[in-house]
Order: structure tokens, then sequence, then C-alpha cells
């Protein structure tokens, strides 16, 4: 199996050569074909992301080109000479298989267990599927590929906890809250944070949006879009009172909220928790609001802490994943070795036949007649008897599934021994 | 038929079955084992269902529920936790919480199995329905403020830690400290609906068994206290609004009088109201 991947990605380029590298759906409809045409292919899926820009396929041939692979993604952006050869790494067989399950599984993103790649590889996948670049191989690769994405998030925490201090937010407010859409959020200042911190709580359902601005045009635009209400600037302390979870983003030289202004707005709301995330800089709220009970507030760098907090822990994850893309690769270099496996000998079994058959023919008027059913059983037999030991060889190896490159070597052996005609167009055609 | 090796085997193998389940959620809550998630439950079912038929065969075996002493009660106790505990994993799904809950079910369960005494002569009144029903009705609510206390010192354990910003392994594996609230607040209630009903029943019906009942028993009064307790808690959350730290605060104080009544005046002080 002439398996090759190419690609380029944040490991080995930087941000501008991969901006200059990004395929859309488009050019990937019009790529693929020609990696087909022009026979560096027989099969291959084109995947592309803001990280990486990735080519699988099975050779045509026994060659692959993979400097003419390298030139022809460059050529197709019009790249050069900003993109070199260089930028890219290549694999092949296993390597190959081992590097687009760990691409798959989320641990050579950018922010490790990142959800998004199995999306946009199944984006792939159904884009070499459109083009009638999908075969037998790949179309079963790449669904191993998302097979393990799956198993690596619900068998393992990679995929856990807030990576972003927006996400993070969010984080925290689910393990005060029980059902955040019953509670309601205050946000201070349209600011970007601020906006995509918000984005995530109307995301998992907030009840109740309210917004504040200085400019209220700002938070009319905002309160609209995100389906809130909108306050007066002034009328903030007020709103404490109500509200379960403050979103503050507003450049302030001072304080807007003071410890003894929450003190009191606690009275009043019966002593209900109130969290409040301060994201402001310089911050917004006067930090020792958090020490009044029940008042949780939090500032940029606590959001931080839980955030590197979660990549460590996905990072810890990291050999578990790793098991999990062993086991898959075993299963598909298994699968991969059946498939190699039993044509070859069929045609093995083909061969010997022709040659017995033909034999048989030249000489059985040597034979008496009464003879000649006893010439077959044997010649039958010896037949027989010389595919056994090869055959179950063979089998035994994909069984255990222990020794996938050394059976792919039999195979070879045995097809260039034997003669045996290569069998690529029933299985490699796409 | 004889029954007592039965009962004998039964009364080794709980508290192990406890120590074994107690490990694996508490290997669950502070490792990292994703092997041990397919036996848990059912480990946690057959325990709780051995441990009832444990309390029939005891009662089959010896004439008389299991209601005798205060290490007879343990075990109930122990196995209403249990139970408890049960409803809630397969009602919530969420089992972060079952170390700290079969702790004490595993504790319980220990004491009563190494210090419970075999008894056959037992008073008639021990057969009454009524003290059937003031004794379930009491145990009941000590199972559930045994519950609520639980889920009140995880809350505050959560509590403190995300105030101070460790969130660390806590953090991590319990659930949100609104539930863990909820959670205990129904507890609660039940358990104060409960010990009401125990005490009713209990102070109509008493009078007319014992002739030498008083109103100052101390397990009556230290009941009565508790219960008055858990009725200013409440009515203090319901009327005042009280809501986080503070109540789980006051749920473990109310749990620590309770505690004392379990164990000071059921060994040291003398009452008609020790059954046996």
């Amino acid at each position: 199996m002439n398996l090759h991947s190419i690609g380029i990605s944040h490991h080995t380029a930087a941000l501008e050569i991969r901006e200059r590298m990004w395929l859309s759906d488009d050019e990937i409809r019009g790529a693929l074909p020609r990696l087909k045409e022009q026979k560096h292919f027989a099969e291959c899926v084109l995947v592309s992301t803001c990280n990486r820009t990735e080519l699988y396929g099975i050779a045509g041939g026994d060659i692959v080109d993979d400097g003419g692979l390298r030139r022809f993604l460059i050529d197709l952006k019009g790249a050069s000479p900003s993109v070199g050869t260089e930028h890219f790494v290549s694999a092949h067989a296993g390597a190959a298989i081992a590097h687009l399950f760990r691409v798959a599984a989320g641990v050579e993103s950018m922010v490790i267990g990142d959800v998004q790649i199995l999306g946009q590889i199944k984006d792939g996948f159904n884009l070499a599927r459109e083009s009638g670049t999908l075969g037998p191989v790949m179309n079963r690769l790449m669904q191993a590929a998302l097979h393990v994405g799956k198993r690596v998030r619900t068998e393992t925490a990679i995929a856990e906890g807030a990576v972003s201090v927006s996400y993070a937010a969010v984080e925290l407010a689910s393990k005060i809250y029980a059902d955040l859409t019953k509670k309601s959020v205050l946000l201070i200042g349209a600011g970007e944070t601020g906006e995509l911190t918000l984005r995530h709580l109307v995301g998992k359902g907030i009840g109740h949006v309210t917004i504040a601005n200085r400019t209220r045009e700002r938070a009319e635009a905002l309160a609209s879009a995100m389906g809130g209400t909108v306050i007066d600037y002034d009328g903030i302390v007020d709103a404490l009172r109500s509200v379960d979870i403050v979103v503050s983003s507003v450049t302030s030289p001072s304080y807007i909220v003071q410890p003894g202004e929450v003190q009191k707005v606690m009275k009043q709301r019966s002593n209900n928790p109130l969290f409040i995330i301060d994201i402001g800089l310089p911050r917004n709220i006067n930090p020792a609001a958090a020490k009044i009970e029940n008042v949780f507030l939090y500032d940029i760098d606590a959001l931080s802490t839980i955030v590197d907090r979660n990549l460590d822990r996905r990072r810890g994850e990291i050999p578990k994943v790793t098991r999990i893309i062993r086991e898959e690769l075993v299963a598909f270099l298994r699968w991969q070795n059946t498939l190699e496996v039993g044509p070859t000998i069929q045609e093995f079994r083909e061969s010997l036949e022709a040659i017995r058959t033909q034999e048989v023919m030249k000489h059985v008027n040597r034979f008496r007649p009464e003879d000649r059913d006893l010439l077959e059983l044997v010649t039958r037999r010896i037949v027989n008897k010389i595919l056994h030991g090869p055959t179950t060889v063979l089998k035994q190896g994909t069984e255990s599934g222990t020794h996938s490159e050394e059976v792919i070597l039999r195979v070879k052996a045995l097809r260039d021994l034997f003669g045996i005609r290569d069998n690529g167009g029933a299985d490699h055609e796409g | 038929m004889n029954m007592q090796p039965v009962v004998l085997f039964l009364l080794i193998l709980i508290p192990l079955l406890y120590a074994g389940l107690t490990t694996v959620y508490g290997l669950q809550f502070f490792g990292d084992f994703p092997g041990l998630t397919r036996f848990r439950t059912p480990a946690l079912l057959i325990t709780v269902a051995l441990h009832i038929v444990y309390l029939v065969v005891r009662t089959i075996a010896f004439d008389h529920p299991p209601i005798t002493s205060v290490f007879e009660i343990m075990t109930v106790l122990a196995a209403s936790i249990a139970i408890g505990y049960t409803y809630i994993e397969v009602r919530t799904r969420a089992s972060a919480t079952g170390f700290f809950i079969l702790f004490l079910a595993f504790a319980f369960q220990t004491a009563s199995s190494v210090f419970i005494r075999d008894r056959f002569d037992i008073p008639g009144y021990l057969h009454s329905v009524v003290l059937g029903f003031h004794v379930s009705a009491a145990l009941l609510g000590y199972t559930a403020i045994s519950l609520s206390a639980a889920y009140g010192f995880l809350y505050l354990m959560l509590y403190h830690e995300i105030k101070s910003s460790r969130f660390g392994l806590i953090y991590n594996r319990l659930p949100n400290l609104e539930m863990l609230e909820t959670m205990s607040h129904r507890a609660e209630v039940f358990g104060f609906v409960s010990l009401g009903v125990a005490i009713v029943i209990g102070v109509i019906w008493l009078p007319r068994v014992f002739h030498n009942f008083s109103y100052w028993d101390p397990k009556l009064v230290g009941t009565l206290v508790i219960w008055c307790l858990y009725a200013v808690a409440l009515g203090a959350k319901r009327q005042l609004g009280w809501q986080g730290r503070k109540t789980m605060v006051i749920t473990l104080v109310a749990f620590g009088f309770v505690f004392l009544s379990m164990t000071v005046i059921n060994l040291y002080l003398s009452s008609f109201h020790s059954f046996h």
C-alpha cells in the first residue's frame, strides 16, 4: 500500500506561509481531480485549515514523486517563491496513517484537543467524495481517522476544559450555577473579550442578557444581536441586585464598582451568589469585593490559571490518546493486510491451478482413460499441498495483526517470486 | 433452618463490600481509572441488594427487625444511606460524590459488624407495627440528614476551592455548587419531615407502652433540639432567603448535634428509649 502524506502546518511554517497555502473548498475541488489525472495519486484527500494544509493519497505507481507533489501544491496557490518545498513535511505508509490519526485526535493542533479539526477532516473527506478521488482505501482511512477523533474525545479528557479566557469564564459559571438557562447576565462594556464571553453564555442558553455601555448605540446593536436589553451605564450597581453573572470589560482609570456597593447589593439580593468576571484592564471591580460571602470575583489572571491548568490536563492525556491511535493503527493495518492477502492467495491459487491444468492437458493422453481421474486428483492434491504453507503463513499474519509490515513484505515477495500481476486495479481505483 | 451461619457470613461480607465500593469510588475521584467505570454501578447495586438480604435474613434469624440496639440501627442506617445514594446516582448520573457518601455507609456498617450482638430475647413491644413506623421514620430522617450534611461538606470544599482560585481535583470532579446545595437542601427537608413524623408517633405512642416514660428522656430531648434546630434553619432559609455558604455551615452544625445524639446519648445516657 503506497500511502503518502504531504503537508504544511504550524509546526513547519509561520502564519503568513500557511495563509498562502490555505485552500478554499473550490480550490480543493479543482486540485483533487488534477492530482489523479497527473498520476500522482490513485486516491486522494486534501484537508485545509488555518493551521494546516495536508494531502493524503494512495500513489498510482510504485514511486511517489514527493518533490513533484510539493511543487504541485505551491504552483496551485502560485505561492512561489515565498513558499518553498522546505516548508512541507512528508510521511509514508504507517507513519502517514499515524500522522492523520494524530491530526484527527487533536494532538497535532495548535491548541491541543481542538475539536474543530474533526469537522475539517470530515469536510476534506466529503470534498474528496464529491470530486471522485475517494477510493476504498482512502474511504476506509478517513472513516478510521474520524473514528479515532471520536474515540479520543469520548475516552479521554483531551478536549475537556476551557482553553480560552472567554470560555474559562463560562466553565466557571457552570461550576457555580446548575442551569444557566435560568440565570441572567449583565455585560458592562462592549469590548471584544466581553462580547466573546457573552456569546459563549448565549450559546449555553443563558436566560436573560442585559448590556450597559458608555455608548448606548453600541450596546443596543449588541443587545439586538444577542436578544438582550440595554440599561444606562449609570444603572450598573442597581442592576447587580437582580443579575447572577456580571461580565465587565470597560476601560476605566478607577474601579467602577466598590466592595461597599457589592455588600449592600448582596443584602438586597438575600445573599444570592453573584459571579463577577472582571476582564477590564485596569480592573473594573475593586478586588476587595472577592472577600464578600457568595461573591465570586475573578480577573483575567484567575481565568488564565484555569486555561493553563486545562492545557496541562490535556497534555497529560496524550499517552492515552497515543494508545488509542496505536490500537486504531493496528486495526487499520490489519484490514489493509486482509485486503492484500485475500486477493493474493486467490491469484496465487489461480496461477498454480492454471499451470496444473495446462500440464495435465498437455500430458493427459499419456495416461490410460481409467487413470485420468486419478491424475486429476493427484495433481490437485500436489497444488493444494504447495498452497497450504504460504496460505497459512499469510493468514496467520493478518489474524494476529501484530506483524503488519512483515505481512506486506511477504505478500510482495510472493507476488514477485510467482509473477503474480499487481492487482491495484480492483483495490486502488477511485 | 439455621440461618445464623448465613447471618455471620453476610456480617463479615457487607463491610468488606462497602470497603471495596468506597475504594472504587475513591480511586475514581482521586485518580484516573476509566476501566473501573463499568464495574462501579453494578458493584453498588450488588452491595445494596446483599445488604437488604442481610437485613431480611437477620430479621428472620433472630425473629425481630434489627432495631433493638444502636449497632443494629447502624446497619439499617448504612443501608438507608447506600439506598439513598443509589437513588441519587441513578437519577442524576452524578457519581462524583459517591466516595464521600458511601464512606459514611462503610463507617456505620463496620461499627455495626464489629460490635453487634445476637439477641433473641426481646420485649414484646418490639413486635409493634407502630414502633416499626416510629423507628423507620427516625432512621429515614437521620439518613437524610446525614446525606444533607455530606452534600453540605462537599459544597463547602468546592466553595473554598472556587473562592481561592485553586481549581484542583475538587473543582474538576464535583458537580456545581447550586446542585450540591439543592441536594443538601432536599435531603434536609426530607429528614426534617421524617424526624417530625418520628417525634409525633413517639410522643403519642411511647407513654402508652413505657410506664417509666419521661418527657425529659435524653434521646427525646436531643431529637427535639435537633428538630427545632432544623426548623429554625429551614425557616431562616425560607423567610430570609438565605442561600449558599451560610446555610451549608448551619447544616453541618446541625449534623454535629445529630452525631452527638447518636453517640453520646445512645452509648452513655441510660434511658427507657433504648429498646433493650
